[in-house]
C-alpha cells in the first residue's frame, strides 16, 4: 500500500480508537489510556520535523475537540513531535536507519523500541498531567497518574504493535 | 533583511514549534475560564452526533441501576401526589392556587458522554438551545446535584459537572444553614468539598449538604451529598470538609436541566444593587 493512504488510514484509526473507545475507558486512580503517541512515533523516519509537528499538532487538535480538553492533547503530541528527532539521533543505530524500515517493535528490536518509545511516552504523559493540573503542590500526584497511565499506554501499544505489524521476512544466508 | 530571514530558517523548526505552543496552550487557558464557542467542544454538530451515535449502542450498560433509580424517584413523587393524601379537612378545597407559581421547570435530557477520571470532567447531553437550554442553568439528576451548562450548541450542550476545579456551586448544611462553595480535589469522584465554612460552627457527620439556591441555577434543598470528615484548615478560621457525593457521576444518564423563570428578573434586580452600590 501506498505509504501516504496507509499513514492517513492509519491517522483515522488511532483517531477513533482513542476518542470512541479508550477515552470512554476509566481504570480509576486518575490513569488514563492513550495511545495516539504510538501514530506520530511510527511515521517514516526521514519525515521532516516541521511536517511531523504539523501532523501531530492536527491529530491532537481532533482528539482535543472530541473530549473537551482544548489543546491539552495537541500541545503534549506536539512537544513529542518536537524531541522525536532529537531521541532518534540519542539512540541511533551503529549503521544508522534503514529508511524503507518502518521504526516498530519488530524491525528495531524490543530494547531499542523501549528506551526510545518509553522516553517519548513518558514526556508526552508527564506534559499532559503537569498541563492539565497545573498546580505545583500536586506533583506528586502528577507523577503517579504519568507513570501508571504511561505504563498502561506502553502496554497496548506494544499489544497493538503485536496484532496489527506483521513480522518482516528475513533472507538469511 | 537577509539576516532576518537566515535567522527564521535557522530556527524555523524551533519557531514553528513555539508558534504551534503558544497557539495550543492559549486555546487550552483561554477555554478553561471564558468558553466562548462550542466550536472545539463536544457540543459541536460532529462530535455531539458521533457521541449520541455511539451512546446509542453502550447505554444499555447502566440501564438497570438507572432503571431503578429512576422508579424511586417516581416513587418518592407519587406519594405526594393530592390523590394519595387523606384529607383532614373538608371545609377548604382550593383548586385555583394563586398563593404558587411554578418557578423552575425541568428539561429531560440524556448524558451521551461523560469523564470522570480528569481534573476537570464534562458530560455532552442530548440537548441545546432549541430546546431551550442556555449556559449558567443547573443540572441535577433524579439524586442530587450533576453540574451547571458550560457550552451550548443547536442540539447539544456541555455540562461543567461538581467534578471539576472551580465548579463553585452554591451550598449549605441543611440542619445549621450554614453556606459554603463546593470544590472537587481531582482524586476520587465519589468525594467533593465544601469550602467556607466557619470552624466555630460544629459539624456533625453524615449531615445532609444540599444546595443553597442562592444564585438561582437550582432551588433551595436539592441534596449534593452528606459530610464524611472535617479538618481545620491550618491558619485559617475555617473547615476543609470531605463530602459524599449524592449522586454516583460514573453510571448517570439521565438528567434534568433546571430552568428557573425568575433568574432574568434575579440577575437584573442583582445588577442593578451592585451598580447603584458603586456609583
Amino acid at each position: 500500500m501506498n505509504l501516504t493512504v496507509k499513514n492517513i488510514v492509519r491517522f483515522v484509526l488511532f483517531f477513533v480508537l482513542q476518542v470512541l473507545v479508550l477515552n470512554q475507558i476509566e481504570i480509576g486512580t486518575g490513569a488514563q489510556i492513550m495511545i495516539y503517541p504510538l501514530f506520530i512515533f511510527l511515521l517514516p523516519v526521514e519525515l521532516n520535523v516541521i511536517f511531523l509537528m504539523a501532523i501531530g499538532f492536527a491529530l491532537g487538535i481532533c482528539i482535543d475537540a472530541m473530549s473537551n480538553t482544548y489543546g491539552l492533547h495537541a500541545s503534549s503530541l506536539l512537544t513529542m513531535a518536537y524531541l522525536r528527532p532529537a531521541i532518534f539521533r540519542i539512540f541511533a543505530p551503529r549503521d544508522g536507519y534503514d529508511a524503507l524500515l518502518e521504526t516498530n517493535l519488530y524491525t528495531m528490536g524490543s530494547k531499542w523500541f523501549v528506551k526510545t518509545f518509553g522516553i517519548l511516552l513518558l514526556v508526552h504523559h508527564f506534559w499532559f498531567f503537569m498541563l492539565e493540573m497545573f498546580k505545583l503542590n500536586e506533583v506528586l500526584y502528577v507523577f503517579q497518574k504519568t507513570g501508571l497511565s504511561a505504563l498502561i499506554s506502553f502496554l497496548i501499544s506494544v499489544f497493538l504493535q503485536f496484532l496489527f505489524l506483521r513480522k518482516p521476512k528475513r533472507n538469511e544466508a | 533583511m537577509r539576516n532576518f530571514l537566515a535567522f527564521i530558517r535557522r530556527f524555523r523548526v524551533l519557531l514553528l514549534f513555539v508558534l504551534l505552543q503558544g497557539l495550543a496552550l492559549s486555546m487550552y487557558f483561554t477555554f478553561l475560564t471564558f468558553p466562548r464557542s462550542q466550536y472545539m467542544t463536544t457540543a459541536s454538530y460532529i462530535s455531539g452526533h458521533a457521541f449520541e451515535f455511539t451512546n446509542n449502542i453502550t447505554q444499555y450498560l447502566h440501564l438497570k441501576k438507572n432503571n431503578t433509580a429512576l422508579q424511586k424517584e417516581n416513587v418518592r413523587l407519587r406519594s405526594k401526589l393530592p390523590q394519595n393524601l387523606l384529607q383532614l379537612d373538608r371545609e377548604y378545597i382550593t383548586i385555583n392556587d394563586t398563593l404558587h407559581r411554578i418557578q423552575y421547570e425541568y428539561l429531560p435530557a440524556r448524558v451521551i458522554n461523560s469523564t470522570h477520571s480528569k481534573r476537570n470532567n464534562y458530560f455532552t447531553i442530548d440537548i441545546g438551545s432549541s430546546q431551550r437550554v442556555e449556559r449558567g442553568m443547573g443540572v441535577i439528576s433524579s439524586k442530587g446535584v450533576i453540574g451547571v451548562i458550560q457550552n451550548v450548541s443547536e442540539n447539544f450542550a456541555v455540562v461543567r459537572t461538581c467534578l471539576t476545579e472551580k465548579v463553585r456551586i452554591a451550598a449549605m448544611i441543611e440542619s445549621t444553614g450554614e453556606h459554603g462553595f463546593i470544590d472537587w480535589k481531582g482524586e476520587n469522584s465519589k468525594y467533593g468539598t465544601l469550602s467556607g465554612i466557619s470552624n466555630d460552627s460544629k459539624i456533625k457527620k453524615w449531615d445532609a449538604v444540599v444546595t443553597r439556591g442562592s444564585a438561582g441555577m437550582f432551588p433551595q434543598g436539592i441534596p449534593i451529598g452528606k459530610i464524611v470528615s472535617s479538618i481545620i484548615i491550618e491558619g485559617k478560621p475555617l473547615w476543609d470538609i470531605t463530602l459524599l457525593f449524592a449522586e454516583n457521576f460514573r453510571t448517570v444518564q439521565r438528567v434534568y436541566v433546571v430552568k428557573n423563570q425568575l433568574s432574568r428578573e434575579q440577575a437584573q434586580l442583582e445588577a442593578h444593587h451592585q451598580s447603584t452600590n458603586t456609583q
